[in-house]
């Protein structure tokens, strides 16, 4: 694996998402404003103090699963948007290999969603401490749960997304319908949600730990297939 | 340079490319010819380190192609421009040069040393700058070949380099081609602009999924279409038609002034000829060649090659 290659593809993808403002805005707006309008309703809700970690729990979590689609949506960009500008043979043309160009893509793909993913967080995190500390006399935010959320549960979403998208790209020749796609990204988190609304488990650390370790090997298995799909061969003779 | 030897390609149930044997000289430019579908796009994936091959042979810049050991370093010693120019819109034509310069471990003085010499002889410089999608058709196909001569490739695959082209644009293009031909570059060219290949190619191959004929653009010319003589008589009599029929053995065409026979050697049957019609009280005022254009072999092979599906592969060196 060459590193170098696999960093020019990343920077080379980053600069062209980063030309559209309607990601640009994507990776700004969203996450800051669905951390501002969590904080809200926290500061506008009079939850009662024993009431409030879970709340609070609660929040960080759909925080999540709402911003774990914008990764999908820059993949598609990436691995899409490449199929339609037909820019791929002449990348393929390269020395760089089949691993590379798609380590490349993903952590284009992967790396700003997941810096906005946390900057959302923490301002979610942050403005929920600055409202509940009165109320529960100490800061409920850093907390193990949150660590294992931010760092664990966070990137384990993302990288779902950016393999799911990859395996969409085969099948898949507009960007649009990746993006419709990219919302199915948004299941597995409904389901945990549903299944939490339904009492079927609690949202602690040791449930969090579990989906973690959950997550961890389905996007093994995603990352497999996708690196399966993303083959020099199969590209140009079939995704076109 | 380039040694191909038996090598095909199939998808499935079809045939892409059916044995394919070649050979192309270092510093040789080489023109393949053929229809949408002749398997041209396929030669080039597979010469260029794409795709794989299915059975048969090809060396290119000493390296064995369907190897994966040596795919990666084949890549590099090749530069591919392929039919559809690929560029990224929201890129500067520079920071699209230096980003496939990186990809080709182009150290970095050499890389901006290239992109201003490259940027500068495609008349691009002025807009390096620029992003592309700002640029016509004609920038955009002269940027992908200095896209495809960033690594200073010994080895250069151009895949309809002038296609959708305006006449200007496939003109710039063109004295490009013209201008790397000077450096000793191989290069296939695939096309199905005949006057291209005759202008830039020191060899043509016409394709049909094989290769129906090979040769120079003059030796080809002669290949499967008939030569003819035009001459142009102060009067045409019907003796002198009749001495023309005699000494040629063809039907012979009039019209006005001019007689045209048909002649299978110019060299051998034109004195015979012109000998006759004199004697036959002709009066002489012109005689010229008539050469079959590479256009008319191309049609005639390909045609001769559809109808009757013949193997026969005719090799003029």
């Amino acid at each position: 694996m060459n590193w170098q290659n696999v960093v020019t593809i990343a920077r080379k993808d980053l600069t062209v998402m980063m030309t559209r403002r309607s990601l640009r805005i994507a990776l700004v707006v969203l996450p800051l404003g669905l951390a501002l309008l969590f904080a809200q309703i926290v500061a506008r809700g009079n939850f009662p103090a024993d009431e409030l970690p879970k709340t609070l729990n609660a929040f960080l979590f759909f925080f999540m699963i709402y911003t774990g689609a914008l990764p999908a949506t820059i993949a598609s960009y990436s691995m899409v948007g490449e199929k339609v500008e037909r820019s791929l043979e002449p990348l393929l043309a390269t020395p760089a290999t089949d691993g590379e160009i798609l380590l490349g893509k993903g952590l284009a793909a992967l790396v700003p969603p997941l810096l906005a993913m946390w900057a959302g967080m923490f301002v979610l995190m942050a403005y929920c401490d600055a409202l509940t500390h009165g109320t529960l006399g100490y800061l409920y935010f850093p907390n193990w749960m949150a660590a294992v959320a931010v760092f664990g549960f966070a990137p384990l979403l993302a990288i779902m997304a950016v393999a799911f998208s990859v395996l969409w790209s085969a099948r898949v020749s507009d960007v649009r319908t990746a993006q419709q796609l990219a919302a199915l990204t948004a299941i597995p988190g409904a389901g945990i949600y549903i299944a939490l609304l339904s009492g079927a488990f609690s949202l602690d650390l040791a449930s969090l730990a579990v989906m973690c370790g959950a997550f961890a090997v389905v996007d093994t298995g995603l990352a497999f297939a996708a690196r399966a799909t993303f083959h020099r061969e199969e590209i140009l003779t079939r995704w076109a | 340079m380039i040694e191909i030897d038996h090598l095909t390609r199939t998808f499935g149930n079809v045939t892409a490319v059916d044995g394919l044997t070649l050979t192309i000289a270092e510093g040789e430019v080489f023109g393949l010819l053929g229809p949408n579908g002749a398997g041209k796009t396929t030669t080039v994936r597979m010469l260029a380190g794409l795709i794989g091959k299915t059975s048969g042979e090809a060396l290119v810049a000493g390296c064995r192609v369907g190897d994966p050991a040596t795919a990666r370093k084949l890549r590099g010693l090749v530069g591919l421009m392929p039919e559809e120019a690929g560029l990224y819109p929201d890129l500067s034509a520079a920071r699209t040069l230096d980003f496939y310069g990186k990809l080709y471990r182009v150290p970095s003085g050499m890389r901006a040393l290239r992109t201003e010499r490259l940027l500068t002889m495609l008349e691009l410089w002025d807009r390096r700058d620029d992003r592309v999608r700002t640029f016509s058709k004609g920038m955009k196909q002269r940027l992908t070949i200095a896209r495809a001569l960033i690594n200073d490739p010994p080895v250069l695959f151009l895949d309809e380099p002038t296609a959708n082209l305006d006449p200007e644009g496939a003109k710039t293009v063109r004295d490009f081609l013209l201008q790397l031909k000077q450096d000793k570059r191989t290069i296939l060219l695939n096309t199905h602009q005949l006057a291209e290949a005759e202008r830039v190619c020191d060899r043509v191959g016409i394709m049909h999924k094989k290769l129906i004929a090979v040769g120079s653009p003059d030796d080809l010319r002669g290949t499967g279409s008939a030569h003819a003589t035009a001459i142009q008589l102060a009067v045409v009599t019907d003796a002198v038609v009749a001495a023309a029929r005699a000494a040629s053995r063809a039907d012979v065409a009039v019209s006005g002034n001019t007689m045209t026979v048909p002649v299978d050697k110019p060299e051998r049957d034109n004195p015979e000829l012109v000998k006759a019609i004199v004697a036959a009280g002709g009066e002489i005022q012109f005689v010229s060649g008539i050469v079959p254009s590479l256009e008319e072999t191309y049609l005639k092979l390909l045609d001769g090659e559809k109808n009757d599906g013949e193997k026969h592969d005719r090799v003029v060196r």
